[in-house]
């Protein structure tokens, strides 16, 4: 792929279409790129294919272009090949000379001057039309028939045509125009070699004949205006209007004018200004107009370029800071232990000789003890702002059966667990009933995901002694 | 031993702690715009601290940091209380003696990785479940933080019904310089700008660092509306410009080719619409969105479909025309070789029968078989969509569902439940705007591709809609 110029190629187009199907990167690698080549920001295409260069080995299929350049190459040299002999051909074809009469010029000049400029004229329409235009002024493009046979026989290159490189329209257009005009040029080429050839090999007598009521001096002043770009620097190259009159001759029959005869050897005179007209209307206008089309063709490769699916993305991604505000590493779990064997009592006693309440004042518990209507002996209050040998003293000091007042929201920390350990620890404790209450606001109703959350807490703590009241 | 204060690191930096199950992970969440962050009702589901760095660039602008919530807090105050008595600016050093000596010690595992970040500078962001009531308990852990010295401020997150923040301002506004209520569930994008705002003011050096995040996410965001709007509009133009192809080989296609035809259009339609809501999901950052399927109904909306033949991809008329120009051309040649004494006539007469000749041979070309293959092929089409409402059904849909996606908070877990059609169509496209609309729309129904003026132009409004979406 061309990095050192802007100048694209269709090799560097399609490579680069190909790698953004199988790969396109992601922001942080793209922006990190654009850093890199930080000096390149005001020249996107130039940007792109180094990008494509620096990423292309993600290509790991073969590279569609190959086969599509190989197959446009062989293509065009072929149609340059028979152009070329197809100009010579023309050439010699429309300079036959025979003795009998001579050389016809109209018939050249309609050759070296009205098809190449009818030609120029049809391309010119051909670049500037759109839709259903564009098409028509296409179908005088050899080589637009040239695609539709190719793509209907069973080769490979058609699957490789139509399937796996689809072209823009304007792009194929652009292409075709382009290699018109090299083409167009060799016809040329090979008409000036005709000219030539014939003018060395062969002396021809050049004459001008027509059925039009056209006098001498108004051909001469139409020749005049051919030769307008020349006439300065080549004068021998503009025919006088002595040439003119002279070479004007009348077929009637077989018998040509006496004077034409008499004048025989001035009548060759003719090849300076046939060649300058080819040269100049077939060879550098067409020269000039394939410079136009080149440009027309570099600009719309970079056109599409930019308009591939993906490109735009890639330039926002050039052009813009990568933020990311996500953890630069994993997280690691607990696993999530699922409820079985719980030990759960769906109703509360009446009756409890100790109620305990883990983050409950006196008042607090008393006032649950009133709600839920259970009497008891000893209150307690435990953990919140108690010390830990507060706490201990008062674990120690529990027998038998236990009710631990839990705020049902607040989840069991391990301080409370250490807590639960040292009443299971406790030998003259039987049963510890943990009840997890609501809020006041809600008459200490919980909810079942809070309740839930304490099941499996003393699940985990493998205890006969430790039941949950949900009720 | 930890430095107190590490020059290393100089960017704002914050931990967010608190009681386990108060909704940490969710504001880091939320904050962090990271839905891959494990959120679960299972207290502990944070086992040790995770940083979620801004960077821009590869650059940090500042650090959250999700820790696991407090677990022995009254054991750590306690031990921090038995040491030699310091004096207030001695106490960080206590802070760090403690997670020193006690690395090793599992019993503290939480409180260590929550404690480090703020040891070495973090700022403190502790959350609290405003929707429950303020117990003394808290006291401990907003004790411990008050000794490591570091700038902090409290969140009152209301993950349940009740309001109980008032309680809570009261106890909080003694250990924190600020108190802010923020719902990682319904954060807004403005919201989220409101608590950065607030989060600045904890320490005059990280005020700058502050800014300049707020000032990214604001791009950010604004460059995430314009990705979403870029594909919606990409989505409409593809969809509506949309022709599904089949060959067939009668001339008039079978009931069942033509239900197989519609049914395959219907299916691209839908799965271009999938893949432009994914898209949109990955632009907001929403990895793991689930949705319940809403697919576009195509009951109501009329599905044509429509066979055409073409011979060398020509269609009758661009074979007419083909035909037409080659006898026209075969004609000049003609006329040439005459000197243009016919008249042109060979030329019309060429173009009359060239023409004629394709019209009247079209239909007998099809049968034709070179190489084994058939000259002409028969197909029959369905699309592009005619329905004059589809295009807002669509574009409605899309918007909605890119508004969703854009206010959807990354705390979220739940599926997305889209509204149905009509509420799209009325709510969304108004009338007049469905005016300004309609001339793409009709482009893309006709086949023709839209200029880039009248594609930014439809940007421009839909980009309009989608912002009034999000206010």
């Amino acid at each position: 792929m061309q990095t050192k110029t802007n100048k694209l190629s269709i090799t560097s187009y399609l490579d680069f279409a190909q790698l953004l199907e199988a790969y396109r990167g992601n922001h942080e690698e793209n922006r990190l790129f654009a850093l890199k080549y930080k000096s390149l920001d005001k020249n996107p295409i130039k940007m792109l294919l180094l990008w494509a260069k620096e990423h292309r080995f993600h290509l790991t299929q073969g590279l569609n272009s190959k086969a599509f350049v190989a197959y446009i190459g062989t293509t065009t040299q072929l149609l340059a090949f028979l152009f070329l002999l197809t100009g010579f051909l023309t050439g010699l074809g429309l300079l036959s000379y025979s003795g009998d009469a001579p050389v016809n010029i109209t018939y050249y000049l309609f050759f070296a001057i009205v098809v190449p400029l009818l030609s120029m004229l049809f391309s010119l329409f051909t670049m500037f039309s759109r839709g259903g235009v564009a098409e028509f002024f296409s179908l005088f493009l050899s080589l637009h028939w040239l695609d539709k046979l190719v793509s209907f026989l069973p080769f490979e290159s058609k699957k490789t045509f139509s399937k796996k490189v689809l072209l823009p329209d304007e792009l194929t257009k652009w292409m075709m125009i382009e290699r018109m005009q090299r083409i167009s040029l060799l016809f040329s080429t090979g008409l000036v070699m005709a000219l030539i050839f014939v003018v060395v090999v062969k002396d021809i007598a050049f004459g001008w004949s027509t059925t039009l009521d056209i006098s001498a001096s108004t051909f001469h002043s139409f020749i005049s205006t051919i030769a307008l770009f020349w006439k300065d620097i080549l004068p021998s190259a503009v025919p006088s209007l002595e040439l003119i009159e002279i070479s004007q001759y009348f077929r009637l029959g077989e018998r040509l004018d006496t004077e034409l005869v008499a004048n025989a050897n001035q009548l060759g005179a003719w090849w300076q200004f046939l060649a300058m007209a080819t040269v100049f209307y077939a060879i550098v206008l067409r020269f000039l107009f394939w410079i136009f089309s080149y440009y027309g063709y570099q600009k719309i490769l970079q056109k599409e370029l930019l308009s591939l699916d993906g490109v735009s993305t890639l330039l926002r991604e050039f052009s813009t800071p990568f933020v990311s505000t996500e953890a630069t590493q994993g997280e690691k779990h607990l696993p999530i232990v699922e409820e079985n064997n719980l030990q759960v009592q769906n109703f509360v006693r009446k009756s409890y000789p100790n109620i305990l309440g883990w983050n409950f004042s006196k008042d607090e518990i008393l006032l649950a003890n009133d709600s839920k209507e259970i009497s008891y002996s000893t209150v307690a209050s435990v953990g919140g702002s108690n010390t830990f040998s507060e706490d201990e003293d008062e674990a120690k000091s529990i027998s038998k059966t236990a009710l631990l007042y839990v705020k049902s929201w607040e989840p069991p920390t391990m301080d409370f667990v250490d807590f639960l350990e040292l009443l299971i620890e406790n030998k003259k404790v039987d049963t510890i009933h943990i009840y997890p209450l609501g809020t006041v606001g809600r008459y200490y109703e919980s909810d079942a995901k809070d309740i839930s959350v304490w099941k499996r807490k003393v699940q985990g703590l493998k205890s006969e002694k430790v039941w949950i009241i949900d009720d | 031993m930890i430095d107190i204060v590490n020059d290393e690191y100089n960017y704002p930096k914050f931990a967010v702690v608190g009681h386990p199950n108060k909704g940490k992970s969710s504001i880091v969440s939320s904050l962090a715009l990271d839905d891959s962050v494990q959120i679960g009702d299972t207290p502990g589901t944070t086992q040790v601290k995770r940083g979620f760095p801004l960077t821009v660039d590869g650059k940090v602008i500042y650090e959250l940091f999700d820790t696991p919530g407090f677990q022995r807090a009254r054991r750590i105050l306690s031990w921090l209380k038995e040491q030699e008595p310091v004096s207030a600016d001695k106490r960080p050093s206590v802070v760090a003696r403690f997670i020193d000596e006690h690395r090793e010690d599992k019993r503290y595992l939480d409180e260590i990785e929550l404690l480090e970040p703020i040891i070495n500078g973090a700022g403190i962001i502790y959350v609290v479940d405003a929707s429950k009531p303020y117990g003394p308990e808290y006291e401990v852990e907003m004790e411990i933080l008050r000794w490591t010295g570091q700038p902090s401020m409290a969140i009152l997150n209301l993950i349940g019904n009740e309001d109980y923040r008032d309680e809570w301002k009261m106890a909080l506004g003694q250990y924190f310089r600020l108190v802010r209520t923020f719902n990682p569930l319904k954060a807004t994008f403005s919201d989220h700008m409101g608590l950065l705002e607030s989060m600045a003011q904890l320490k005059e050096e990280w005020t700058v660092s502050i800014k300049v995040a707020i000032g990214v996410l604001n791009n950010l965001h604004q460059q995430k509306v314009e990705q979403s709007v870029d594909a919606i509009v990409s989505n409409i133009q593809s969809t509506l410009s949309y022709v599904y192809t089949q060959e067939i080989k009668a001339e008039k296609a079978t009931k069942e080719e033509q239900d197989r035809a519609k049914e395959k259009y219907r299916q691209e339609i839908m799965a271009q619409e999938k893949k432009m809501e994914k898209e949109i999901e990955f632009i907001w950052n929403h990895r793991s969105i689930e949705k319940v399927d809403n697919l576009v109904i195509f009951e109501d909306i009329g599905l044509f479909s429509k066979e055409s033949a073409s011979i060398f991809g020509l269609s009758e008329n661009e074979l007419i025309i083909t035909g037409a120009s080659a006898g026209a051309v075969g004609g000049l040649s003609i006329d040439a070789a005459f000197g243009g004494g016919t008249l042109f006539l060979a030329s019309i007469v060429g173009g009359i029968v060239g023409g004629v000749g394709a019209m009247v041979g079209f239909g007998n070309l099809y049968e034709v078989k070179i190489l084994g293959k058939n000259l002409g092929k028969r197909e029959l089409t369905v699309g592009p969509m005619k329905n004059l409402n589809f295009p807002y059904i669509l574009l409605g849909r899309s918007l909605y569902h890119a508004s969703v996606v854009a206010k959807r908070s990354h705390a979220l877990r739940e599926d997305i439940e889209l509204e149905d059609e009509e509420f799209f169509t009325e709510q969304i496209v108004d009338s007049d705007t469905r005016k300004k609309l309609e001339k793409l729309h009709v482009k893309l129904r006709k086949g023709d591709e839209p200029s880039s003026e009248m594609i930014e132009e439809y940007h421009k409004i839909v980009l309009q809609s989608f912002l009034r979406l999000l206010r």
